[in-house]
């Protein structure tokens, strides 16, 4: 079996952003860019089911400019196994990413696609779930344990209040939560091998994907700042505050 | 001419640093408190990092190190100079690559051994007597039927402590002069060899630095590392790698972190109504570093190359050396001065990285001893030096 994971370039999440001061978004001028996090746990997973001898392949997909060759690169270091490149300038959005993603599941026909929950930078959580509705897959979101079981996966999910475990039948979409594992380093001989693991270029073109953004951005701004909050003396005092305030 | 790093130099960087963040950055308070680094913690580190084929990058593979390119490698020290010398020894491995000298049965004696991080080296040629002036050595070995005998004294030999064995500088003719210098593999628990105190330092808490006394050592053929009377030569060619690497490389890594945090404090700490950053005479301490640090990298890097492409780098090396050190002195001072009160503070680190920054003026050769021989290698060679159209 097959996994292919999607991989995206994002801000480092050390990066403190800044918005443009025209409010057209985020200055991305000489801000470090890294593997999203979440795909980081995902390209994780896929090794380690691979190692588990429950898949014999690990591919990786980016949908973004040149440079997303490095995130595919850091996860070839990992230990995936090859890469494929969709080459787009400018911004992508979920829909149009799960468009490019259904068509690369239909020309690797993976058994399993693991996608991180959402990425940092925009935080939108769609394009697990959009890609699964596209498939007609089911789709096991916010995973923080996947133990494949022949032509199934058991998905134990986060959902408020708890965990829940559901059962899926292969091929599906698994997303990746924070807590489904730690990501390895990338080892001396590894980021040698990656060097040599061959990376292919697309275009949504050559996909027949149109990813023309579908949505307009009307104004990206700071957070407001916040306010200094009361100091109190005592607990008493404190539960007389809450209390004030009407939330005890 | 392109020095943006390759995609697979990034990832080894960023590897490098997220290890040292994660696994080492905890563990410096520490070390720095009790003055030394738990051995079952430094056994877990080392299997850690050993896993990843992050120990002995420098040495080739065919001995079992990681085979980097000097370039590679540079990158690789720059990254150990954010964190602590002991957590560098002790994660990444000081093999030093005068051991590359070895051959025959010296290679699964001392070399192999050293890679694999089974057997830890130190370097020992410095004497009470003989520091910059290492052709001044006292400590002497003579033939003794098919072996030789030591006996001398060494002191401020780096992790000697921990050391399994010491590869020593001595006397082998001594109407020789300079010429008359060998290098030898020396067993910590031959008989006659004796670790001396662990002598107290102003930074590199965690490291030891100790006294070597050698009282008629019998060594056998074996012991004798390189040709006889080439020691000095050694110690300048060979050692010259280490000396980028070790001192040049870590201190670009070390200021850089030091810049990261001055900028940050610039940034955040406001006075008289503003960020400190925005004052003039803050920005001239910041300005200065960035420039400083790219320069001193860029030595670096040039240097390095010239190894890789087999050119003669040692005037480069000294001048990386002067440099780097010199810079990192700056940045770092400069940092405490940005910082203030909280600079001095033993409350925040910058007061330790001030003190760990002292000796990187010192240690493998002075400031002064490395500008003398830059400007007689000028002397000589003039253009050749610095003008890269006389270069050979």
């Amino acid at each position: 079996m097959k996994i292919v994971v999607p991989v995206k370039r994002v801000v480092d999440f050390n990066v403190k952003v800044r918005v443009k001061p025209d409010g057209s978004g985020i200055d991305l001028q000489n801000v470090k860019m890294a593997m999203n996090p979440f795909d980081e746990i995902a390209v994780e997973e896929a090794l380690r089911q691979k190692e588990a001898g429950k898949a014999s392949e690990v591919v990786l997909v980016s949908v973004g400019p040149a440079q997303a060759a490095e995130t595919i690169r850091t996860g070839l270091a990992m230990g995936a196994d090859r890469g494929i490149l969709v080459k787009v300038d400018g911004p992508v959005e979920p829909l149009g990413v799960a468009k490019v993603l259904k068509a690369i599941v239909a020309a690797e026909q993976p058994g399993l696609v693991i996608l991180g929950k959402q990425a940092i930078d925009d935080d939108s959580n769609q394009t697990g779930q959009m890609l699964a509705a596209l498939l007609g897959w089911p789709q096991g979101t916010f995973a923080s344990k996947v133990v494949i079981d022949g032509a199934s996966a058991a998905v134990t999910r986060e959902v408020d209040g708890g965990h829940e475990t559901i059962a899926l039948k292969l091929p599906a979409i698994v997303t990746a939560d924070l807590r489904l594992n730690e990501p390895r380093y990338a080892s001396l001989p590894n980021i040698m091998k990656a060097k040599k693991k061959p990376i292919e270029e697309k275009t949504p073109a050559d996909l027949g994907v149109d990813v023309a953004p579908r949505l307009k951005v009307i104004k990206t701004g700071e957070p407001p700042a916040r306010r200094a909050g009361a100091k109190v003396a005592s607990v008493a005092e404190l539960v007389g505050k809450l209390k004030e305030a009407g939330v005890i | 001419m392109d020095f943006s790093l390759s995609e697979d130099q990034r990832t080894l960087v960023a590897m490098l640093r997220r290890f040292i963040e994660e696994k080492l950055a905890p563990l410096e308070e520490t070390v720095e408190r009790e003055g030394r680094l738990a051995p079952e913690v430094a056994r877990d580190l080392f299997e850690q990092s050993k896993a990843l084929g992050f120990y002995a990058m420098n040495i080739p593979e065919e001995f079992g190190g990681g085979g980097l390119s000097t370039v590679d490698m540079m990158l690789a020290e720059e990254q150990f100079g954010r964190t602590t010398d002991i957590l560098i020894r002790r994660s990444f491995g000081n093999v030093y690559e005068v051991l590359l000298k070895c051959v025959g049965p010296q290679v699964e004696r001392w070399l192999k051994p050293a890679t694999r991080g089974e057997r830890t080296c130190s370097i020992a040629i410095t004497e009470p007597e003989a520091g910059s002036d290492a052709a001044s050595i006292r400590t002497a070995a003579t033939r003794a039927g098919g072996g030789w005998v030591l006996d001398g004294k060494k002191h401020f030999i780096s992790d000697g402590l921990f050391s399994d064995f010491f590869v020593v500088s001595a006397v082998t003719d001594p109407s020789a002069g300079g010429r008359g210098i060998s290098l030898f593999l020396v067993d910590r628990d031959r008989k006659g060899v004796t670790i001396g105190r662990d002598q107290p330092m102003m930074g590199l808490r965690g490291t030891s630095h100790v006294e070597l006394f050698f009282d008629r050592v019998e060594l056998d053929d074996q012991c004798l590392l390189g040709e006889p009377g080439r020691g000095l030569g050694y110690a300048l060619d060979t050692l010259g790698r280490v000396r980028l690497g070790q001192v040049g490389a870590r201190a670009v890594g070390k200021a850089t972190k030091i810049l990261d945090l001055a900028v940050g404090q610039a940034r955040e700490r406001r006075q008289f109504g503003k960020a400190i950053g925005e004052f003039q005479l803050i920005q001239k301490m910041i300005a200065d570093s960035v420039i400083e640090i790219n320069a001193a990298r860029l030595l670096l890097w040039n240097a390095a190359a010239a190894i890789d492409a087999g050119r003669d780098a040692r005037a480069l090396i000294a001048m990386v050396k002067v440099n780097a050190s010199e810079t990192l002195g700056r940045v770092a001072d400069r940092a405490v001065q940005i910082f203030g009160g909280m600079g001095f503070s033993r409350d925040l680190p910058i007061e330790r990285y001030y003190r760990d920054a002292r000796v990187y003026r010192i240690f493998d050769g002075t400031t002064e001893i490395h500008t003398a021989g830059i400007a007689r290698a000028a002397l000589k060679s003039g253009g050749a030096l610095y003008d890269p159209v006389e270069a050979v």
